[in-house]
């Protein structure tokens, strides 16, 4: 049986990327080899890796959660939009060209890279940590990065919801309940991200949930400042952590993913997370 | 004003007008739907139409507010939606009006006029149930007097279900008002079917009654591609989508932004960021914020670059594009302007187009062959063939005596000869040393391909050695008086593109204005 988990979320820019490097550094810390990965990532954020590979920036932060070098492995598909509805495809950390996800064999090769990449990794690892890409549930698109992913390595799959523009009850919804019957029984539960006040009323509304998609809320994590990678241009400008507890920023970004993992503890039952990992889907 | 004095108005008003205005009530998926000015362009549309209309927000949260005439106190977003609607802005169109004090307490404006503080428990437990029906009945009562059309607008999602007991800004002030309701999802972050279908879904059956209709927002791209996916929703939810609005880069402002400009804190000191509409790699300017009392800001007006003490122009996906962008927006001649007062950096990008030229003979990034660049280096870029550079670098800064090691990556098309500049970093790059970026001898504009070039400290100090350099020189005051001029224009233009995106006559079907 595959040792996995997969992060998904209702929007983009929902935290799954550090949420998904804090279960990274929470596992690694407890001696298991870890790595991340990504099938599909749309960001123009890259990394260059030792070998000269691009893969996105939060994959590459992850790796590093990990305590592992990052390799093009951990993000097979790199997808740079470069403008005027025009995009790089970057496969295996190259750029490459004539791929087209709604052709069906297109797509079919590029599910078979996300394949080899995954399996090469787990040769290396005890467990994957997988992001989605997006939103699982645009029903105007033939997905690669979300469930299709979670298909093919038989993950479990936490939908994250974003709280801190509203609506997180709605997003939550409406994600399972567009998704297909055999896509809904991946889902093993849902958390609620970047919170601010006192989490007990939304009791109320996370029981709703509960019952309506037959799966646990495990945790509400709370809205901090800290400084790492962003990946996408819509996070710019917001407000940051004045701390630098550091020269290096790539020693900042784990010192503030250390702090970050502490907080988190309190608000997230990793042991049922591991037991989820544990039983698979 | 007293209260005597009021009740005499509201009598002589209710004596002659008779009208009974015809509202609408727009609702968000999520804050931040695009939601404030989708009512101000709904205003100005139906005002362009010959209609007296008014906007009106039962209860804003906001740090921003406006003074009117009279000397009421209400939130800056309704005054703009009421010169969207030609119409003096007055209290009742934004009755109450919450100004965050402190965690969890807020002062109560009520009719403009400050009423007192009050905590969240007591403004929801005691004031609401108390008040709350009687300020929305009267407010919107006067309203509906006084006018042809109220477009009314929402706070936050009416889907909070954990609260939708206790709120009054969405679907209570649109039964008291008997406002048919539509529903705006911003698409920019996905997941906008998911939000449409969760957020009427959820609510009870009498509840989702109250809609009509559906507005997808801020979309990029070919709105052909949603044709599926709006096909499904209509039918999921047996609402029709009234509209897809196209992503518009209009100079109004946002609620939010505006409550963001309020909180931040200043630095001392400004990096500007020119936010290039294809910006890539901004992971480059985290670093900057470790130096104190220095703020980054993305700058995205050309009159803002004099405010920053040092600017930079990053990395993008797409040099020409994005430098034609520059040359077209007023960002060229701002920055030229700014050449020898102010530092200004370039990164990857933003280092080509620093140079001299950029020549593209095959069309590699465009379909610009040659391009003159900004001038202030005197490098030539040229994408001979389709060649992407990528790899990791390490090195010293050619003006750091101490040759401390900065280290970083490559990622770029094309090669940038200058022969003239000084080269900027010394580095290793597959066991071989070659001089890389450029900068020039006054010390005022520096270029190069690193990614990741401010990472460790010594580029950061060569940025701070420069500001304390620049501080000693005189600056120009900022003139802010620009901004209201530009206003009704936007206006108009924010009302035609919305106009041309959605389906007007079937807005006005479903509220019942005669044509």
């Amino acid at each position: 049986m595959r040792k996995n988990l997969m992060f998904q979320s209702t929007l983009s820019g929902s935290g799954k990327s550090l949420i998904t490097a804090s279960l990274c550094r929470h596992l690694s810390n407890k001696g298991y080899n870890v790595s991340p990965f990504k099938s599909l990532n749309i960001s123009l954020n890259s990394f260059i890796t030792e070998d000269g590979s691009e893969i996105g920036v939060s994959q590459a932060f992850q790796s590093w959660a990990c305590g592992r070098e990052p390799c093009h492995q951990m993000n097979p598909l790199l997808l740079k939009a470069t403008g005027n509805s025009a995009t790089q495809l970057i496969v295996n950390g190259k750029p490459s060209k004539g791929f087209c996800s709604r052709n069906d064999n297109d797509r079919k090769r590029l599910m078979s890279i996300v394949y080899d990449s995954y399996e090469f990794l787990e040769k290396t690892s005890d467990v994957i940590i997988i992001e989605g890409s997006g939103t699982p549930a645009e029903i105007n698109l033939s997905d690669v990065a979300n469930m299709a992913t979670a298909e093919m390595f038989e993950a479990p799959v936490i939908i994250i919801g974003d709280i801190d523009t509203g609506g997180v009850f709605a997003g939550l919804y409406g994600t399972y309940k567009l998704l297909e019957r055999k896509h809904r029984d991946l889902v093993k539960g849902f958390m609620i991200n970047k919170f601010r006040g006192d989490p007990s009323i939304l009791s109320p509304g996370i029981e709703r949930i509960e019952s309506e998609i037959g799966a646990p809320c495990l945790g509400t994590v709370s809205y901090r400042n800290y400084r790492f990678p962003e990946e996408d241009s819509l996070s710019l400008g917001g407000p940051i952590n004045p701390n630098p507890l550091g020269d290096d920023i790539r020693d900042v970004w784990l010192k503030n993913l250390d702090l970050f993992l502490e907080n988190m503890g309190q608000e997230v039952d990793f042991g049922v997370l591991e037991n989820i990992i544990d039983r698979g889907i | 004003m007293s209260i005597e004095q009021r009740l005499r108005i509201k009598d002589e008003i209710s004596r002659n007008h008779f009208k009974r205005a015809k509202p609408l009530m727009v609702l968000g998926a999520t804050s931040g739907a695009g939601k404030s000015l989708m009512v101000a362009a709904l205003c100005r549309i139906f005002s362009d139409m010959g209609y007296t209309v008014s906007p009106y927000k039962s209860q804003n949260m906001s740090l921003n507010s406006f003074v009117t005439k009279h000397g009421e106190e209400i939130a800056r977003i309704q005054d703009l939606q009421a010169r969207a609607a030609r119409r003096e802005p007055r209290s009742h169109m934004n009755p109450i009006l919450l100004k965050p004090i402190r965690d969890d307490v807020s002062q109560v404006i009520l009719y403009g006029v400050p009423y007192r503080d009050m905590d969240v428990d007591t403004y929801y437990n005691i004031f609401i149930p108390s008040r709350g029906k009687e300020i929305l009945e009267d407010s919107i009562g006067f309203l509906k007097k006084t006018n042809d059309i109220i477009i009314m607008e929402g706070a936050g999602s009416p889907a909070e279900i954990n609260i939708s007991d206790i709120e009054i800004a969405n679907l209570k002030a649109a039964e008291i008002a008997g406002a048919p309701c539509i529903l705006v999802v911003n698409i920019e972050r996905g997941g906008a079917f998911a939000y449409l279908y969760g957020t009427i879904a959820i609510l009870e059956q009498a509840q989702q009654k109250m809609f009509k209709g559906t507005i997808i927002n801020n979309f990029r791209g070919d709105p052909g591609s949603l044709k599926m996916g709006i096909e499904k929703i209509e039918e999921m939810l047996k609402l029709p989508v009234l509209g897809t609005i196209p992503h518009m880069d209009v100079d109004l402002p946002s609620e939010d932004s505006m409550d963001i400009s309020n909180d931040e804190k200043k630095g001392l000191y400004t990096v500007g960021i020119v936010r290039l509409p294809r910006i890539s790699n901004f992971t480059d300017f985290d670093a900057l914020g470790l130096i104190e009392n220095v703020s980054v800001k993305y700058i995205t007006e050309p009159r803002d670059a004099k405010n920053a003490d040092i600017l930079i122009i990053p990395g993008t996906k797409s040099t020409i594009e994005d430098l034609i962008w520059i040359r077209e927006t007023g960002f060229e001649a701002a920055i030229k302007d700014l050449h020898g007062k102010t530092p200004i950096f370039g990164i990857c990008g933003g280092y080509q187009m620093l140079g001299k030229q950029i020549i593209d003979i095959n069309s590699i990034e465009s379909e610009t062959k040659i391009i003159e660049g900004l001038g202030l280096l005197n490098g030539c870029t040229s994408f001979d063939k389709y060649k992407k550079i990528t790899t990791q670098v390490e090195g010293h800064l050619q003006t750091d005596p101490l040759k401390r090691r900065i280290r970083g990556y490559e990622i770029h098309m094309g090669v940038t000869e200058n022969k003239i500049d000084p080269p900027l970093n010394r580095v290793r790059v597959d066991d071989r040393n070659r001089d890389e970026g450029s900068y020039d001898p006054e010390m005022k504009v520096f270029g190069t391909y690193i990614h990741g070039f401010f990472d460790l400290p010594p580029a950061r100090e060569l940025l701070m050695s420069l500001i304390g350099k620049q501080m000693s020189e005189c600056k120009a005051p900022a003139c802010e008086n620009e901004v209201d001029g530009i206003i009704d224009e936007n206006l108009d233009k924010l009302a035609k593109a919305v106009k041309e995106s959605l389906d007007i006559e079937w807005i006005m079907d479903i509220m019942g204005v005669p044509e």
